[in-house]
């Protein structure tokens, strides 16, 4: 019973908010207010995505927004020198880079994960700053900044680019981890590391994949960056964006314990607060009272979390 | 085909962890279709042997060949890959998986990069043909019982078509029907020519099911041969070796023939019906193999685990203990199985955690008075022979024996009238042994009465006045000083025949 409220009641919820919102604003249904949820939640779908995996994966990765930052930079410049499609290949491989260096020296060292991406987060913004040499780079040819922002920012049936692409990311990465022998190893690394090591799996590549595809996924968040804005800055992402990718699934019902939940949790999640967010603006409810509601919503998840764990032994 | 070829040749195969040198120079070697018991007492070395084969452990030194070619698997993935499969005795599952994902764990059927699910389900129809067992593939393994759970090990270490398999304890939790089954699969495996290591405590399954026995003893092989040559006797013989005198210090018991202390039918999910009770000044001591329920004893007593049914009594009165806080206050203390876990805290000084129950004695004008405190730790370290530089200095900086000690400091200061001490003597050097077996004794002098557990069948004997030996949740049988090693080292196994009950 514990179990069940635990795994499907951010579903009743998230309906139970809809709904609410749907009576009481006649706004809240339209078609053009669901395409700006969508658009503002396309990063934070991507970075759910990752936080998701890691968090199943039995790890945290708290530098996806500083790794996202330092890809931005350097897809402006690789745009720059190497033309469009290869700046943005750069920009993704990159990002893929800075986890893999995440993976080798957090799994190599045997540092806890959260502690250890904290201080690549620094580094990544500093590395972030050596790049741009201080503060901002912008693709210097206007034709290609123009064709970034149409491909990211151009809308097909009234949603942006970037939100098929932060969908599609999603999707892939959801069906990996349900449907192959990789993603099933995450789950069983992440339920329990020795029974895993044991049973031959080599957990410390199931591991080191984990912050290679949350790298990825942060360099895919630092091109769509540079597609909105035609450049790349020390400030593209904040972390508070990472804190909310991180709440996301555990709100989602993705247990912080590792071993279990499922990509679209960590969607739900991100749609929830989302909810929170437009729905309470839409009903013109100061957003002191938002921040308040989304942290005890949090809470919540984390507590019952806990407490299903206990109720099992 | 039970042929002669040799499969596995161990040479001189040496594990050391920390001071203890778990291995040995151990030689060894199997041949094909060999069923291989090995046997011996609880830190004997067997499970850093097969781990050591399995590739779970690397040896520090010595030589492994397997097949033919010299080996040296750095992790179990390496193994298995040769094909040696090994069983834990930890159950080591993925609780949110289901059993078939479990059994195949590591070595999923392919199709691409997918898992192949329906070879997935007809090589598991295959494994419940082979052993007999019931098991329902889509159960979450969480919810399985422990026995179930086994199963699911014991399927697993089949699934990997492994030319060795190293079976440690699988059948602790099985029902007599299903320990069957799992002898009846082990067979037709080594009639297919596959070789069995079986690391047991059940001294007749080894004698019925082995063709070879090896008897391990600290670390070492003591002998190796002929399963038919051996009888339970024998093999206990081999497990014990040599005896050592009774007891370490003449004769000095300080038992009364008051009794202090007793618990009447202690049941739980791990203990089942258990009496004793300790005079005034008397060590009982609590042997047997671990999982046995000796710690849970000691657990339900101090109220760290729940009871369901159950009394305990102390000088007359029955007392109603539900927390350690409860156990404490009403004269009950224990000195926990891990000192570093659940007994100090390691940054701090020795002083505050010698007074760490009794901090409220030091204050003056509602502040700790750190003056006081040192005096006392100072005392206390005196009492029990602690070796230290400064008492301000922190339990981390202290070795493992001395640690311990500044726990038994810790119940000089309380005080209690029953002292529950659980393997205080594990990993700790041959001088802080004897410290701490001379702490016992004075402790016992001055009247409280202890109950002393460890997996030191010689240190038990040496120190305590009485020994019961635990067996599955029961009181086996008790046996007063001076004792016979051997008759004690049996009971461990469930032999008590010969033995009078006292």
């Amino acid at each position: 019973m514990i179990e069940k409220l635990r795994s499907y009641g951010i579903v009743g919820v998230f309906g139970l908010l809809f709904v609410v919102l749907a009576i009481s604003s006649p706004s809240f249904l339209s078609w053009q207010n669901a395409a700006n949820i969508l658009d503002q939640s396309s990063i934070l779908f991507i970075m759910a995505t990752v936080l998701t995996l890691c968090i199943i994966a039995g790890i945290f990765d708290l530098s996806v927004a500083a790794t996202a930052t330092a890809s931005a930079i350097m897809t402006v410049n690789a745009i720059n020198a190497f033309g469009m499609v290869i700046g943005i290949i750069v920009g993704l491989g990159f990002g893929g880079v800075l986890g893999l260096l995440n993976g080798l020296g957090i799994v190599g060292t045997n540092v806890n994960s959260f502690i250890g991406t904290l201080a690549t987060s620094f580094a990544f913004r500093g590395l972030g700053l050596i790049l741009c040499s201080g503060g901002l780079v912008s693709i210097t040819n206007k034709d290609t900044a123009v064709a970034m922002r149409s491909a990211f920012e151009g809308k097909f049936l009234g949603i942006k680019g970037a939100v098929y692409i932060a969908l599609i990311f999603s999707a892939i990465v959801g069906i990996f981890l349900s449907r192959t022998i990789w993603g099933r190893n995450v789950y069983a690394v992440g339920g329990n590391p020795q029974a895993a090591y044991l049973a031959g799996i080599r957990t410390n590549r199931i591991l080191i994949s984990c912050y290679v595809l949350s790298g990825i996924g942060a360099g895919i968040a630092g091109v769509i960056y540079v597609g909105r804005y035609g450049s790349g800055a020390t400030n593209a992402y904040s972390d508070t964006i990472a804190f909310t990718a991180i709440a996301a699934p555990v709100v989602g019902g993705v247990s912080v314990f590792g071993g279990s939940g499922a990509i679209w949790r960590g969607i739900l999640g991100i749609l929830t607060f989302a909810l929170i967010g437009n729905g309470l603006n839409l009903l013109g409810v100061d957003t002191t009272y938002q921040l308040t509601a989304l942290g005890l919503l949090i809470f919540a998840a984390v507590a019952a979390d806990q407490v299903f764990r206990r109720s099992r032994g | 085909m039970n042929s002669s070829t040799a499969l596995v040749h161990v040479h001189e195969l040496t594990k050391t962890f920390g001071a203890t040198r778990a291995v040995r120079s151990v030689s060894l070697s199997f041949t094909e279709g060999e069923i291989i018991g090995l046997v011996g007492e609880n830190g004997a070395g067997k499970s850093t042997l097969a781990k050591m084969i399995a590739g779970v452990y690397t040896a520090d030194s010595g030589r492994i060949e397997f097949a033919g070619s010299e080996v040296s698997f750095r992790s179990p993935f390496e193994a298995l890959r040769a094909g040696v499969a090994m069983m834990a005795q930890e159950i080591m599952l993925v609780p949110d998986a289901t059993v078939i994902e479990n059994v195949f764990l590591g070595s999923t059927p392919r199709r691409g990069i997918a898992p192949n699910k329906s070879k997935m389900r007809s090589d598991f129809k295959e494994l419940l043909e082979l052993t007999k067992f019931e098991l329902d593939p889509k159960a979450v393994v969480s919810r399985l019982r422990l026995a179930d759970q086994q199963k699911v090990e014991i399927l697993r270490s089949l699934s990997r078509n492994a030319k060795l398999i190293i079976m440690d304890e699988p059948s602790a939790s099985l029902t007599a029907d299903e320990v069957a089954r799992l002898h009846a699969t082990i067979r037709e495996l080594a009639r297919r020519g596959v070789t069995i290591l079986l690391i047991s405590h059940f001294l007749e399954e080894v004698l019925e099911l082995t063709t070879t026995t090896i008897v391990m003893r600290d670390g070492e092989v003591v002998k190796a041969g002929p399963t038919k040559d051996e009888t339970i006797d024998s093999l206990v013989s081999g497990m014990v070796g040599r005896s050592l005198e009774t007891r370490y210090f003449d004769n000095d018991s300080a038992a009364t023939q008051q009794v202090r202390f007793s618990v009447e039918g202690l049941t739980n999910s791990a203990l089942h019906d258990i009496s004793f009770e300790i005079h005034q000044g008397e060590i009982l001591g609590l042997a047997g193999l671990i999982g046995a329920g000796r710690t849970e004893i000691a657990r339900a007593i101090f109220g760290a685990d729940a009871l369901d049914s159950g009394t305990v009594t102390l000088e007359g009165k029955k007392l109603s203990v539900t927390s350690p806080r409860d156990a404490i206050k009403q004269g009950i203390y224990m000195i926990p199985e891990n000192r570093k876990e659940e007994g100090l805290i390691l940054e701090a000084s020795i002083s505050e955690n010698m007074m760490l129950s009794t901090l409220k004695r030091y204050r003056k004008a509602g502040s700790l008075s750190t003056r006081k405190l040192g005096k006392r730790a100072v005392e206390l370290a005196g009492e029990v022979d602690l070796r230290y530089s400064k008492i301000t200095q922190s339990a981390l900086s202290l070795s493992g024996g001395n640690q311990q000690k500044i726990l038994f400091g810790r119940a000089v200061e309380v005080a209690p009238k029953v002292l529950i001490v659980d393997e205080p003597t594990r990993g700790v050097d041959i001088a802080a042994k004897r410290a701490i077996h001379e702490t016992l004794l004075n402790l016992a002098k001055s009247g409280m009465s202890i109950l002393f557990i460890s997996s030191e069948i010689e240190e038990v004997l040496g120190v305590c006045d009485r020994v019961l030996v635990i067996h599955q949740g029961k009181v086996q049988v008790q046996f007063t000083a001076p004792f016979n090693q051997k008759q004690v080292v049996a009971a461990f196994f469930g032999q008590t025949s010969g033995v009078k009950h006292d």
